[in-house]
């Protein structure tokens, strides 16, 4: 008995002596079906766009067509110019966007984390109110296209979300919490000027931090939609979500514009895989998403408990 | 003043490293907090938002004259609201207990990692997997039940399809909170409890669930500051902004965005802005106040 208590102590979880039981079992039984709950739907997508066009109209969306096919996906790849331009429209906001926010936030985040800076105390007003109230979606839109003329430009898919007022919390807490002050005293002592410190102390150790609010940003950009529908307008400027709400009126473009070979529209015999080129497009815009998620998990559950706990 | 210029000056180095986001927070969220006269002007696109003459309370009664819009849009923002924070309270919770429960550790992990995924999906996909589900003549469920229902176009099945849809994409990403807190709690206090004889669920009821309310109390008290906002993209995508089902599905953003992209009656929505974003205001302070009391550590301010 003495023994099993010790080694019960060494586990983190208090769950874990437990012995299998019934309890147990049924308590994984409904972790599991919630698990099918939320990627079951997932699953749908990636059969149904490689599910054949006629089975779908047929027998309607299944998890198991009998009736595979290649045509949606094809269809998709057929897009030519203008997926690769909304790709690479999206990788550029994405990246872009999350660079220059976690530059410019951890820069706020520093000067705000300051003690014996007296303007600290304004910062950390100034970046709160943004909270409490702000002007609605329709103040925003007619301010950016009347008032700062940038309708259909890229800048107004990157500026609105690239500072917000949690990420600035996360990153400060951070700083304040897990950064020791003295390494920053010590590289004054040693004659390394305000800039140098942050830049080459400070910003290397602020890493995992900026690892988990980096990859929430990037998710956001990738994901936004709103600004994209509100404020772009030209095909050369469209973002991959854009694409995909228009996907309708996108296939039926993409296929009659003349970007796509002639050869390309003939083998498609004039017919679209409307459902499973659809779904096709879904797969190809969340899918590096899919991808890259699974590399930054531990980051961003990190980052969003230290979030939750100001400093 | 003379010292905090002193001061001032001594960190002129930090006054430059917040002044670019200073300055994208001045521009993007300050100045658009001038838009808010819209709601007393008559807005003439050509004299713009600051040249528009002023018109009194005229939005307002334009408010009052189609009052059953915006009482509709506004009850079905809070009940939304409501809808959604009790069950995703409740569920969040729920599966945060019962993960930190769960001895397989390894598949609790895998599964953990599969159902945060629906978060990281935009409504502008999750609309055609909805669509996949429910749609007339393809869709799964009208298949499996042999019925050949158009849910696009019955407003009374909606609040219970967005409400399922919110489930689906939240709830992994929820629980993770709760489970750090959960992670916190010290061992020994479990181990106490199985002395004095506790089983399971006493443990549950009487350690598990008490640590846990701090934490479900701040997130309740902070939520009410944004019960005015909703998930536009909910509303909006994966309706698909059908006017039919408006009556269970229009929220106030939902109806701000619908108003902008098909540049219609701008004093009304105006109006609905400026309402939005006062109750806002005041809610949020509300609930600050009220954490503050509370738990003044999780106050915002």
């Amino acid at each position: 008995m003495a023994r099993k208590k010790k080694e019960a102590n060494l586990d983190l979880a208090p769950s874990k002596k437990e012995k299998m039981g019934p309890g147990q079992i049924v308590v994984l039984i409904c972790l599991a079906i919630f698990t099918v709950f939320c990627f079951a739907p997932v699953v749908l997508v990636f059969v149904s766009a490689f599910t054949d066009e006629m089975y779908i109209v047929q027998h309607g969306f299944s998890f198991f067509p009998q009736k595979w096919s290649m045509a949606g996906m094809n269809a998709v790849l057929k897009y030519g110019k203008q997926l690769f331009t909304s790709y690479a429209v999206t990788i550029f906001v994405t990246v872009t966007g999350t660079l220059l926010g976690l530059l410019i936030m951890s820069m706020y985040a520093y000067a705000m984390s300051r003690k014996d800076f007296r303007l600290s105390k304004f910062l950390a007003i100034f970046l709160l109110i943004p909270m409490l109230f702000n002007g609605g979606q329709l103040s925003g839109y007619i301010i950016f296209t009347s008032v700062y003329h940038l309708k259909d430009n890229l800048l107004l898919l990157i500026l609105p979300l690239c500072v917000t007022t949690m990420n600035v919390i996360i990153l400060r807490t951070y700083i304040v919490n897990s950064i020791p002050g003295e390494l920053m005293e010590a590289a004054k002592i040693d004659g390394a000027g305000e800039y140098r410190t942050f830049f080459q102390i400070t910003l290397p150790l602020l890493k995992p931090s900026l690892a988990a609010v980096g990859f929430m940003m990037a998710t956001a950009y990738w994901n936004d939609w709103q600004n994209a529908m509100l404020y772009i307008d030209t095909n050369s400027k469209k973002p991959l979500q854009l694409l995909l709400i228009n996907i309708q009126k996108s296939i039926q473009f993409l296929l009659n514009n003349t970007n796509v070979p002639a050869s390309a529209r003939a083998a498609m015999g004039g017919t679209i895989p409307q459902n499973s080129a659809t779904m096709a497009t879904v797969i190809v815009v969340i899918g590096p998403i899919m991808i890259a998620y699974p590399f930054f998990q531990k980051y961003f559950i990190k980052g969003l408990t230290v979030g939750s706990v100001k400093g | 003043m003379k010292d905090f210029l002193r001061n001032t000056w001594k960190h002129r180095a930090h006054v430059v490293l917040a002044l670019p986001a200073f300055l994208v927070l001045f521009f993007i969220m300050y100045v658009p907090m001038t838009g808010l006269i819209l709601a007393f002007k008559r807005f003439d696109s050509r004299l713009g938002i600051y040249g528009s003459p002023f018109c009194g309370l005229d939005n307002f009664k334009f408010l009052i004259a189609s009052k059953a819009q915006f009482i509709n849009f506004t009850s079905n923002t809070i009940l939304y609201y409501v809808i959604f924070t009790v069950i995703g309270t409740f569920l969040n919770v729920a599966l945060a207990i019962a993960i930190d429960q769960c001895i397989f550790k390894k598949t609790t992990k895998v599964m953990q990692t599969l159902m945060i995924i629906p978060v990281f999906i935009s409504y502008a996909a999750v609309q055609f997997i909805v669509y996949a589900f429910i749609s007339k003549d393809t869709g799964m469920i009208n298949n499996l039940l042999g019925t050949n229902t158009s849910f696009y176009m019955n407003a009374s099945y909606w609040t219970v399809i967005l409400t399922i849809t919110k489930i689906w994409k939240d709830t992994g990403y929820g629980s993770v909170l709760y489970m750090s807190v959960l992670a916190g709690i010290d061992t020994e206090l479990y181990e106490a409890a199985e002395i004095d004889g506790a089983n399971r669920w006493k443990k549950i009821w009487h350690i598990t669930l008490p640590s846990l309310i701090p934490m479900i109390t701040v997130m309740l008290l902070l939520s009410v500051g944004s019960i005015m906002k909703s998930d536009t993209g909910l509303f909006y995508q994966v309706t698909r902004d059908t006017g039919v089902l408006y009556d269970t599905t229009q929220v106030i953003d939902s109806f701000v965005l619908h108003s902008i992209l098909k540049n219609s009656n701008f004093g009304f929505t105006a109006a609905t802005s400026f309402f939005q974003s006062v109750v806002g205001l005041l809610l949020m302070l509300g609930a600050n106040a009220l954490v503050k009391k509370i738990e003044p550590e999780n106050a915002l301010f």
